[in-house]
């Protein structure tokens, strides 16, 4: 299951230069060992009133962290070399606005914002075209078990195609799931965007759910860029009228296409249609907050034990809230992610009286619940991967029951079991242990840096991502707990003669998004929540198809089997079409330099 | 099937590791392990399996075998600190070894070792080459006629040879003053000139003629405890060091039960007649019960169960979760106990560690019922 991968030379060659005899005994420092009392009043300060849920980038989420940033300095951490605070903003696009969209036919139907909604991934810009109506603007991709293209025997080059919202409604079963999976307003625009549509004009049809509803504008927080095409969401009387002259109901076409029979559901509609798009991609700023603890010896360069813990949680609710539809209340995330906070700041507190035998960087991360925004701009714009041993990361680990703790991504490097075992001797902990390293966390980001990663949880509940997961419901006994365990890990890898080597474990196929559909086996790992246009590639798996090809970590795919990728969903509909055996052209780009290559997928193995 | 049986019931951790999880009798609310358990953690991760864990008397370091050598598949014994969670090998590193125990006296490390025997890397290289083709059998503990008894001084961390009779020689303990000890071997086997049926059975089940002998510490005066036909293994001495508590099996190899007798082999007193594969024995030391490991819920369903040291009442189970549960060994305060389980699912067992509560453990067996009597 797994490869190794080469270990960090850079780091095991600083280690080997420092290296110390490792104490055959090494005393533990219960001294000083982090209390009840002390996580509890960080957990408060973190969950205080003005706090308002910690979201990315808001008021809130500034004044936990000024918390942060007082108690790390008084603990005597020093900021990244060559940043003067310990405060590291990152900059993302917090939210798209649409600055009044238009849309225009055949001179007199004009229809403005509150008919017209731009959708969050179009490009700006204005386009005309005559206008075609495409059925549900589905294309399944072709080796799929069902075939279903609403563009066959279509001429939509340099139209607008209106698209009815969702997926014909008398789909069952397997061919439901996979209209489900391929019927979103993003799979819509690439389709129309592969058929050569200049723009594209969604409507909730008659005998839709939300008939005539304009559809919510799909925004990513992870992928805010354009998809390549001007699109918009229109309300039902704009819809017929765009239909109005084909001599048709629409609500009778939806009835046939619900039927099952897409043949007779793509025609030209009469007129020319001109859509203008405007929106503006605001850029918020959120900040992750970094230290640096010195080594026993002193020392603060690295290489450096890194351990860390997201800091912002989801505010006011909005969509990550499992009480979405809710009106707007502050989710503490006293779990999630108060506790790992605590836990963290805790630790490096009796980090600075006792110092580990390496320097240990200390970090809270911001923007995780948003798609793990802080950790992944640290690792791409701050440090030099190799500089870190390992990266230990807390996400809820105040629900402590049963005396169980979970361990997880033992699997990215062979030292975990062994450090996790001598941890936990002391630690007393009920032990669940996994190997994966692919996890909803920002460890995550570590792990596709070829980072050694480790990470602590102490289960989910049902006040998880609700306003009910509030400071009187941690175990802060079983936190400090947590925080001493963590600080034995850390120790322990600052024992260590070597680097720890680092293993890229395979991504179990059950992780990859709309998995039945992907049989054919690549051997890319993507980079999720990047800005970069096209698919950043975290790295390849070893002996795997891409590395056959030539592909490595950090190159850009921007073109796939003759599809432009301009981003992950580009990507993962290219991937929906390619067949085992048959080579796909790959362009990339790398080092600023655009290149091509030949992928040949395999089997999964 | 009588041989497979046998085999999977050696004491050193024979454990059958391929056992199915999730075949734990149904338990009662009131008999939920949580009465007796309490703050359970794992104490061994590293390496495919770890079991046998025994106390140092002031509790803080620990000596156990386990897989996880490299390039050797066979256990190594290993030395833990309790307060500190630091682990080093004692043992060569080679060969197969098993049963460590600490001397109450000096530290010392007594454990059982095939290292001698030139064979030793060939034989770990067929194993290895035995479990990446995939086949399995079920755990077998081979009663090598190479192991031998050893021990490692802690004053100059030199390993001294105990024990150098042709046969098995493993199993071994430490009087509580650390002046004895007490250990299995299979030697007689070598020793008599065998015929018939007991020559075929040398050929099958050398654990046949494994009996309890005990020698001084320093090797000396080695002498032969019991002389019943059938697999007497597993001694222990008493917190004490009154009598012994061993396992004995029956001649067909198709049961064993739990034992005493005084340190000289007189007055032996069977405990349990309990009608399954009863090992594991080992003395609490508040010297009121004994806990051990059995399958009477099923041929390959181990649970930790404990009796009173007359074994005047019917065992009490103490175990209730899914995989394997045995070799159940109290902190010498009386408060804890460490035994070997597969609770954690996969394939192989590991040692945990809990608070143990007394009280709880007198009061049920105060309300158990009396032997015979269910």
């Amino acid at each position: 299951m797994t490869d190794s991968l080469t270990p960090f030379f850079r780091a095991a060659r600083r280690l080997r230069a420092a290296a110390v005899a490792a104490p055959l005994v090494f005393v533990a420092p219960f001294a000083g060992a982090q209390t009840a009392d002390e996580v509890r009043a960080d957990v408060l300060a973190l969950t205080a009133p003005g706090t308002n849920g910690r979201a990315v980038g808001s008021p809130g989420a500034a004044q936990a962290r000024r918390y942060l940033i007082a108690e790390l300095a008084a603990a005597g951490a020093q900021p990244l070399p060559g940043r003067g605070q310990l405060g590291i903003p990152f900059s993302f696009v917090e939210r798209v606005d649409d600055r009044g969209s238009m849309l225009r036919a055949g001179g007199h139907r004009r229809f403005g914002s509150d008919q017209v909604r731009a959708l969050a991934f179009s490009e700006s810009g204005e386009v005309r075209g005559e206008l075609h109506f495409v059925g549900y603007g589905i294309r399944l991709p072709e080796g799929a078990e069902v075939r279903y293209d609403s563009y066959a025997g279509q001429e939509v080059r340099d139209k607008v195609v209106l698209a009815l919202r969702y997926f014909p409604d008398g789909a069952e079963g397997d061919e439901r799931s996979l209209f489900q999976r391929h019927s979103g307003l993003r799979a819509k625009a690439i389709a129309a965007r592969e058929a050569g549509a200049a723009g594209l004009v969604i409507v909730s049809g008659p005998r839709s759910p939300n008939p005539g509803e304009l559809a919510p504008d799909g925004f990513d927080i992870a992928a805010p860029g354009g998809q390549g095409i001007a699109a918009v969401s229109v309300d039902g009387p704009a819809g017929e009228s765009l239909f109005a002259g084909s001599g048709r109901e629409l609500e009778a076409v939806q009835r046939s296409l619900d039927g099952g029979d897409p043949l007779d559901g793509s025609f030209p509609l009469p007129g020319v249609a001109t859509l203008t798009v405007d929106l503006e991609r605001v850029r918020g700023t959120g900040a992750n907050v970094v230290g640096i603890l010195p080594a026993a010896d002193g020392g603060f360069a690295p290489p450096w034990i890194a351990i860390g813990a997201h800091y912002d949680h989801l505010g006011m609710g909005g969509s990550g809230s499992l009480n979405p539809h809710g009106p707007p209340e502050v989710h503490p995330g006293a779990d999630d992610n108060a506790s790992g906070t605590a836990a963290v700041l805790a630790m490096a507190r009796q980090v600075a009286e006792t110092p580990l035998a390496r320097p240990l960087l200390v970090a809270f991360w911001s923007g995780e619940e948003s798609g793990l925004l802080g950790s992944t701009a640290f690792v791409r714009d701050e440090i030099v991967p190799a500089e870190l041993l390992a990266y230990v990361n807390l996400d809820m680990v105040g629900r402590l029951e049963d005396n169980r703790l979970t361990v997880q991504a033992l699997g990215s490097s062979p030292v975990w079991p062994r450090i996790v075992e001598r941890a936990n001797v002391p630690g007393g902990f009920d032990l669940a242990l996994g190997d994966d390293p692919y996890l909803p966390t920002d460890s995550s980001a570590f792990n596709s840096a070829g980072v050694p990663t480790l990470n602590l949880f102490t289960g989910t509940h049902p006040d998880y991502h609700r306003p009910t997961d509030t400071a009187d419901r941690l175990n802060y006994e079983g936190l400090a707990r947590v925080a001493r365990f963590a600080g034995l890990v850390a120790r322990r890898v600052a024992d260590l003669d070597e680097a720890p080597a680092f293993v890229r474990v395979e991504r179990s196929p059950d992780q990859t998004p709309a998995r039945a559909s992907m049989t054919a086996y690549t051997g890319t790992i993507p980079e999720y929540a990047t800005e970069v246009e096209g698919l950043l590639l975290g790295g390849v798996m070893a002996g795997g198809p891409a590395e056959a090809a030539g592909l490595a970590k950090g190159d850009v795919i921007v073109e796939f089997g003759g599809t432009p990728v301009l981003n992950i969903y580009d990507y993962m509909n290219a991937l929906a079409g390619v067949r085992i055996g048959e080579p796909v052209t790959v362009v990339y780009r790398r080092d600023g330099e655009r290149r091509t290559t030949t992928l040949t997928p395999t089997p999964r193995p | 099937m009588i041989l497979s049986l046998r085999r999977a019931a050696g004491r050193c951790l024979i454990v059958p590791f391929l056992l199915l999880p999730g075949l734990s009798g149904p338990a009662a609310a009131q008999d939920d392990e949580s009465r007796f358990l309490n703050r359970i953690r794992r104490l061994t991760v590293e390496g495919a399996r770890a079991g046998e864990g025994y106390f140092s008397p002031d509790g803080r370091e620990m000596v156990f075998q386990s897989e996880r050598e490299p390039g050797n598949p066979f256990f190594q014994i290993y030395w833990m600190s309790l307060e500190t969670g630091d682990i080093r090998r004692v043992s060569p590193g080679i060969g197969k070894t098993t049963c460590a125990f600490l001397s109450g006296k000096n530290g010392d490390i007594l454990f059982a070792s095939t290292h001698l025997d030139p064979r030793s890397l060939e034989l770990q290289q067929e194993e290895i080459a035995f479990r990446e083709s995939g086949r399995e059998r079920r755990y077998a503990w081979d009663y090598d006629p190479a192991m031998d008894i050893f021990v490692e001084q802690r004053s100059d961390g030199e390993l001294v040879r105990l024990t150098d009779a042709r046969g098995y020689d493993a199993e071994a303990s430490y009087s509580p003053d650390g002046e004895w000890i007490v250990f299995t071997s299979n030697r007689p086997m070598f020793e008599e000139a065998l015929k018939g049926r007991e020559a075929r059975l040398a050929e099958v089940d050398p654990s046949y003629f494994a009996e309890i002998y005990r020698m001084r510490a320093d090797g000396s005066g080695q002498e032969r405890l019991t002389s019943v036909p059938g697999y007497d293994g597993g001694p222990f001495y008493f917190p004490d060091g009154s009598r012994i508590v061993w396992r004995r099996f029956s001649e067909d190899g198709l049961i064993a039960d739990v034992w005493t007798m005084n340190p000289d082999g007189s007055d032996p007193q069977r405990v349990t007649d309990f009608g399954a594969m009863s090992w594991a024995p080992y003395v609490h030391p508040s010297l009121q019960y004994i806990l051990f490991a059995s399958n009477k819920l099923g041929f390959s369903n181990f649970e930790v169960y404990m009796v009173d040291l007359a074994g005047e009442k019917e065992p009490v189970r103490v175990t209730t979760s899914d995989g394997f549960d045995g070799l159940p060994v109290p902190t010498p305060d009386g408060n804890g106990l460490a035994w070997t389980s597969g609770r954690h699912g996969g394939p192989g067992s590991q040692i945990y560690l809990a608070d143990w509560d007394h009280e709880a453990a007198l009061e049920a067996l105060r309300s158990a019922p009396l032997r015979g009597s269910r």
